[in-house]
């Protein structure tokens, strides 16, 4: 069994899938309307859904007849958290390479006036 | 999204990847930034999070010359990211791609361009994540573009 993240990007990485999702993000669809935009058969669009359901993309609804797809974005977060991650790594990487930097200029002014007085 | 340089030959362009983009100016001058950036003893000085310790294991500054670091974090656990440099380009660029937690499928490629202007240095960092198990071969559609929407989407819940 994948960790929860590796089978978001695993359902992530397909292009159909990313244009489902970017569909429900603006609200809840049908399968049949989410089949639109594609030349792919009902079956065929599906087992795309299927493969968003599993990692927790996407939620459909039980209730109605044509069982409308809603947009979770639980996993999603879980995703920019962990690029997030790594934007706080150079942030804050870069942040003290400019104070090590800072204090390298100092010494050095430092080291220059103890060389003028001794000349 | 594909650049002709040196040190691109193992670049991921043809698979679905996460992209980091960044700049930063810094007040010195391009060698010196260059030189911090490429000394071991001056990078364990500065890399990584602010409340982390790295320790840099090997560092061979030159194309296909490995690096080893360890970053360890503030609960004690340590990180090990180890990899290879691709392009060393003194005083411009340098290209290498390494692994996270030593593992393969889990790649990340990452460009660092050093220009200078009034002697200041303005650094570009360039990063992609690549998960090759995960890749479809020649999506048209970048992760970036996912990413965007998410970052809207994310916004408005």
């Amino acid at each position: 069994m994948a960790d929860p993240l590796s089978t978001t990007f695993a359902a992530l990485a397909d292009p159909t899938r990313r244009a489902i999702l970017a569909r429900l993000a603006s609200g809840e669809a049908s399968v049949t309307e989410l089949a639109e935009p594609f030349d792919m058969s009902l079956p065929a669009v599906s087992k795309h859904l299927k493969v968003l359901e599993r990692a927790g993309l996407i939620a459909r609804s039980r209730e109605a007849q044509w069982r409308p797809c809603q947009l979770d974005a639980g996993p999603l977060r879980s995703v920019a958290d962990w690029v997030d991650h790594y934007r706080r790594f150079w942030a804050e990487s870069l942040d003290r390479l400019d104070d090590y930097l800072e204090k390298l200029k100092n010494e050095e002014k430092k080291h220059d006036r103890k060389q003028r007085r001794s000349n | 999204m594909t650049e002709s340089n040196a040190g691109a030959t193992r670049q991921p362009a043809a698979s679905p990847n996460l992209e980091l983009r960044l700049t930063r100016v810094i007040s010195a001058p391009r060698a010196l930034v260059y030189k911090v950036w490429t000394d071991p003893k001056h990078v364990a000085q500065w890399w990584g999070p602010r409340d982390f310790v790295t320790t840099i294991r090997k560092m061979e500054v030159k194309p296909g010359g490995a690096w080893r670091y360890t970053m360890r974090g503030p609960d004690g656990n340590d990180y090990p990211f180890d990899g290879v440099f691709l392009a060393v380009e003194e005083p411009e660029r340098l290209v290498s791609e390494g692994s996270i937690h030593g593992d393969p499928e889990q790649k990340v490629w990452t460009e660092v361009k050093f220009s200078e202007q009034d002697g200041k240095t303005t650094l570009t960092v360039l990063q992609r994540f690549e998960f090759e198990s995960y890749a479809t071969r020649g999506a048209p559609i970048g992760w970036n573009q996912m990413l965007d929407r998410l970052t809207e989407y994310l916004a408005k819940a």
